[in-house]
């Protein structure tokens, strides 16, 4: 039987080329490493989207399961998990996260370099 | 609240071979950094290692010891 939670969260996860998950809003981050998730990819420029799930504990067990793993933030990149910062950080350090962005937004360079005028 | 043995105990249970060290990252012993390295990490991807680190750790998260933790793996040789 479809779960309305799950649905909830897969419509969002396809809906958003990055995701955060975490606690508190963009403007208003309430957890440390929700603010770290927002900093990291304020670097890049690239347009994403945070939902607070803090006060959603139902939501977040769902999230939980759906990805076996406990914590906060979870972003997701291109509807796939990438778990955070921890993850992600390594990554941009190899070379490895750049690329799956460029891939994501379609080669379409980040809205922090593009010049409109 | 946690010490460093208490917490390296609890990794080695499921990861026998860890080589921990953890940095308090607010003199409070909650917040902290833990840098693991295992042979058991050879060919696990860095989520997966963090999911063996994290389900290591489940019952010190649960019962609020550890308040916020970020995880460092390196593979052991």
């Amino acid at each position: 039987m479809a779960d309305p939670i799950r649905e909830e969260i897969e419509r969002e996860v396809a809906a958003n080329k990055i995701l955060v998950y975490g606690k508190g809003t963009k403007d208003q981050p309430r957890c440390g490493f929700t603010l770290e998730t927002i900093e990291f990819f304020n670097r890049f420029g690239y347009p994403f989207e945070v939902i607070d799930v803090l006060e959603n504990v139902p939501k977040r067990s769902a999230l939980s399961e759906m990805t076996d793993w406990p914590t906060l933030p979870k972003v997701f990149i291109a509807g796939k998990f990438y778990g955070d910062t921890d993850i992600l950080g390594p990554m941009a350090e190899q070379g490895e996260l750049e690329p799956i962005l460029a891939d994501t937004f379609g080669g379409q360079r980040p809205a922090a370099v593009v010049k409109l005028h | 609240m946690i010490d460093e043995a208490t917490l390296a105990g609890l990794l080695r249970r499921s990861i026998p071979d860890a080589q921990v060290q953890v940095f308090d990252l607010t003199g409070t012993m909650d917040h902290l950094r833990v840098s693991v390295r295992s042979r058991a990490f050879a060919g696990a991807s860095l989520l997966d290692r963090h999911r063996m680190v994290e389900a290591a750790l489940r019952e010190a998260r649960a019962d609020g010891r550890i308040h916020a933790l970020e995880i460092r793996t390196e593979v052991l040789e």
